[in-house]
């Protein structure tokens, strides 16, 4: 921690960085995101298990991207990421959200975070994208910190509900998200705190024509949730934050983790891993298989 | 009126059987909702549960409703008018921080036009609330004026005297009608018994007094602390759509044929970019720091002004919900720093 | 169930083209009990229905005076201007209201009226000219300051014709620096600018100021340079609304509600509000 400290405090009194986007401790098993532009205020960053947000959303906001912009040249924005945060950074610069050269990426060997605030660190609180996860170390970095440890075991209960889905007839499937989406209230903290949902305009804004029914009963949270993973399908790299904001508890991962397990399988694509390899849905190569045209 | 008897956890499962044979909804705080019982082994009547992440405002004031059919001709139109149907919903195990909630919310939705949508559910509403002795560092319930212990908006209260029986205080006239077929369940008790229950509960401290609150907010309108919040806010409405008071809507046309449709009555927030974006791209509150101070000055300050009292029950849904921690009751209490 | 989100239905009379992208309506209501007891005050709004569309909030641009039909005109915007647009004579739409305050015009008796009025701005300002005409004696002088973007986006041509014939009115025209066309013969410049110029006297007078917020913006402190007071500004705040009833909650600025409380504010109420229109 006090590595980390030192570190953006120097950085931001050289003037290299503009502001650091970092975690902050607010209670012993909670953090919240901060933006420190002071070098005073820098010691308040942490970093640990409770770090759960995702704090590469904030990246692509214009009022970041202000804080960067002085008279006579841009800095650059440091941003503590998690290794898994770090693929989002990674799928933004392929999708020209932001460019490398200005993102200061400070990121920490990971062994896992918790599912929720006020939760104990162990197996059982284990996020459920931590027990999956095979990049305890980013892939991209400018400056690492922490040790590497042993990530507690558990078991992947969200691949056995998705293999439980995929074992359903279409019927059984469909009443099964009925009753997920019927608790949908339209309040869009997904597409708030998702990275990669970026669109200044989103197409569920837009009155002209109306694609998306803004009402939430079954067709308009249909609507909504079927084109939010359509939207996000191998872009999304797998944070969880959707379904950790969703105020109904609508498992919605099991929507984007679908997805991603089929860009894997037919396209060998997994988003977010390399800044040198195109966007799946950006790129066309001829001998793509086009057994998922409809 | 008051009145307090004792009741058996099983005799009160008798009444919420009773009242769903009988066709009425009867509703009960799960984890995400309040759920429609269909089973009432389902009720847990728990007093030390966290408060559910929704509440049931969606009960009175539903997240997506109707208010008008319209059939197209040529070039006329037909339009069909809607009705309430006045079923009887009676939640039970309601904390007190919702309970308040509709006696707040009566005054927006009465000032002048009277919204009937609205009243007629609110009047077949019977509140059942439940003494609660869980709070964590959200709650607030005790800085707004109300508490644990709160009665106001019930209009059956319940204290858990043990593990199997409940005090059971009848504390408006539509809770006596509601309770009085009922009466064989209820037994003569020794008020002492509820009032140690009460006065021993936990509370969470008051963090701020409102007064206060409500002064700093009309000299703080330019405070450069909105901005370190909007930096941080991302614009989704959850705090809003959580909250068991906020009612903030739009009205919106869906058509389903090319000859008929529907006027929509649905949520919105005003913490949405464009929730006050003018149709000539004009927005008042273009930022999200204006959008913030918006919320807070609503709940603490204009709500307060025009109609009385504070727009919050200090149940801390916002703040245990929200995806980047934003503390509306750290907010208030730290105002003046 | 008294459903206060129910339309009553009216048919339109007659369209009239303003300008390229605004269109005045004349509507009758379907029922004449309706049509009767449809009573409204100069400065009050309706909410306009295209059905399939939704509603659009303007003012009720005709006079209160003038009972046979109500008028309205909207600028071509968003989704219900654009449906209402589509719209042709003898097609149904749906009208809420009366809604909001008014200028109150018996309280202005005796006094001098100086209207400005910007844009679409010059509709609920019609209103209150045309219903000020009808009981021209109340009055004194009346001035009028009405500017547009360009000489083809001047609204109310007809109305504006007439205003001009009349010796016992004082009517200056203005478009924007580059709106004018050649044998444009009125003033060229920003209304602010053009009411600086004129000057018109500010004793005894009530000023009736509408338009987009920005033109109120800068118009607010010449007229306070010209010596009226901040009680004498009336003007109306255009924020979005959905209701018209005090609900929706989208207009509420500060402590008050503009659908309920407003429209229709002096200036001096202006400046006790945020800052938020």
């Amino acid at each position: 921690m006090k590595d980390l400290r030192e570190h953006t405090r120097e950085l931001l009194e050289k003037g290299e960085i503009a502001a650091v986007i970092g975690y902050r401790q607010v209670s012993e098993m909670r953090t919240k995101p901060v933006i420190v532009t002071d070098p005073a205020d820098a010691e308040h960053l942490v970093f640990n298990e409770y770090c759960l947000n995702n704090l590469a959303v904030y990246l692509t906001k214009a009022r970041i991207k202000a804080l960067c912009r002085t008279k006579d040249k841009t800095l650059k924005l440091a941003i503590t990421a998690k290794p898994c945060d770090v693929h989002s950074i990674v799928a933004l610069i392929q999708e020209n959200q932001i460019h490398r050269k200005d993102i200061h990426i400070i990121s920490f060997n990971c062994h896992g975070v918790v599912k929720d605030f006020g939760c104990e660190f162990n197996g059982d609180n284990l996020a459920s994208k931590c027990i999956t996860c095979e990049t305890h170390k980013p892939l991209y970095f400018d400056k690492i910190f922490g040790e590497e440890k042993e990530t507690p075991k558990a078991s992947d209960q969200a691949l056995a509900r998705i293999q439980e889905l995929e074992s359903m007839t279409h019927k059984e499937r469909f009443e099964f998200f009925k009753g997920e989406f019927d608790r949908c209230i339209k309040c869009y903290a997904c597409r708030a705190v998702c990275p990669l949902c970026y669109c200044q305009r989103c197409i569920t804004d837009k009155a002209i024509p109306r694609w998306i029914e803004s009402s939430s009963h079954q067709r308009g949270n249909f609507s909504w949730n079927i084109v939010r993973a359509f939207h996000l399908s191998a872009r999304c790299t797998g944070c969880g934050e959707c379904e950790r904001a969703c105020p109904a508890d609508i498992p919605l991962t099991l929507l984007n983790r679908r997805m991603a397990i089929e860009a894997k399988r037919s396209f060998s694509y997994v988003s977010g891993r390399s800044l040198e390899t195109p966007t799946l849905v950006g790129s066309f190569n001829e001998k793509d298989s086009d057994e998922l045209f409809m | 009126m008051m009145e307090e008897k004792i009741i058996s956890r099983d005799d009160l499962l008798k009444i919420c059987k009773d009242v769903i044979e009988k066709g009425h909804t009867l509703l009960s705080p799960g984890i995400a909702e309040y759920n429609v019982v269909k089973d009432v082994s389902q009720i847990k009547l728990d007093a030390s549960a966290l408060p559910t992440k929704t509440s049931y405002k969606s009960y009175v004031f539903p997240k997506a409703e109707p208010v008008l059919y319209y059939k197209r001709s040529k070039s006329d139109v037909q339009l069909i008018d809607v009705n309430v149907d006045g079923k009887n919903i009676i939640i039970l195990g309601a904390k007190p921080c919702d309970t308040n909630s509709l006696n707040i919310m009566k005054h927006l939705f009465n000032w002048d036009y009277s919204d009937e949508f609205f009243n007629l559910r609110e009047k077949h509403f019977i509140t059942i609330g439940l003494m609660c002795s869980h709070y964590d560092e959200y709650c607030f319930c005790t800085s707004i004026g109300l508490s644990p212990v709160s009665e106001k908006g019930s209009d059956i209260f319940l204290i858990p005297l043990d593990k199997n029986n409940f005090a059971l205080r009848i504390v408006t006239e539509k809770g006596k009608e509601f309770i009085e077929p009922y009466s064989e369940f209820l037994n003569t008790v020794d008020e002492t018994l509820s009032r140690q229950v009460t006065e021993n509960v936990k509370q969470p401290e008051v963090a701020f007094d409102c007064k206060e609150v409500h002064e700093w907010l009309g000299s703080n309108f330019e405070n450069p602390k909105w901005e370190g919040i909007g930096n941080i806010c991302l614009s989704c409405a959850q705090c809003a759509f959580v909250c068991p008071v906020c009612h903030c809507f739009d009205i919106v046309d869906e058509d389903y044929s090319y000859t008929e449709g529907r006027r929509m009555k649905n949520w919105d927030g005003c913490q949405f970019g464009n929730f006050t974006l003018h149709a000539s791209g004009h927005n008042p509150r273009d930022i999200q720091s204006k959008r913030y101070r918006q919320r807070v000055n609503h709940k603490f300050r204009y709500y307060v002004d025009k109609f009385g009292e504070i727009f919050c029950t200090g149940c801390g849904r916002c703040s245990r919900g929200c995806p980047v921690s934003i503390d509306i009751k750290e907010i208030v209490s730290n105002c003046k720093d | 169930m008294n459903n206060i989100y129910m339309p009553h239905l009216a048919e339109i009379k007659e369209i009239i083209d303003e300008s390229p992208d605004t269109r005045t309506f004349r509507l009758r209501f379907k029922d004449e009990d309706t049509s009767d007891s449809f009573e409204f005050k100069a400065g009050q709004f309706a909410e306009y229905s295209a059905f399939g569309d939704g509603e659009s909030t303007f003012c009720i641009a005709s006079s209160p005076t003038r009972k046979d039909f109500i008028e309205c005109s909207f600028k071509v915007y968003g989704k219900v201007t654009q449906a209402l647009y589509r719209l042709n004579k003898g097609d149904t739409i749906g009208i809420r209201g009366p809604y909001g305050n008014w200028f109150p015009l018996e309280d202005m008796k005796g006094k001098n009226l100086l209207f400005i009025a910007g844009g679409i701005g010059i509709a609920p300002v019609r209103c209150v000219i045309d219903n000020a005409l009808d009981l021209r004696d109340d009055f004194k002088d009346i001035p009028i300051i009405c500017g547009a973007r360009s000489v083809s986006d001047i609204i109310y041509k007809q109305e504006i014709k007439e205003w001009k014939a009349r010796s016992d009115l004082k009517t200056v025209i203005t478009v924007d620096p580059g709106g004018e066309t050649k044998s444009w013969d009125g003033e060229v410049g920003f209304v602010p600018a053009v009411v600086e110029k004129t000057a018109p006297p500010s004793d005894n007078t009530a000023v009736i100021l509408c338009g987009p917020p920005v033109m109120i913006k800068f118009t607010m402190p010449v007229l306070t340079k010209l010596g009226f007071k901040d009680e004498d500004v009336y003007t109306t705040l255009e924020n979005r609304m959905k209701c018209g009833l005090g609900k929706c909650g989208r207009c509420n600025i500060g402590n008050v509600y503009v659908c309920k409380d407003g429209p229709v504010f002096t200036y001096a109420q202006i400046k006790r509000l945020p800052q938020e229109f």
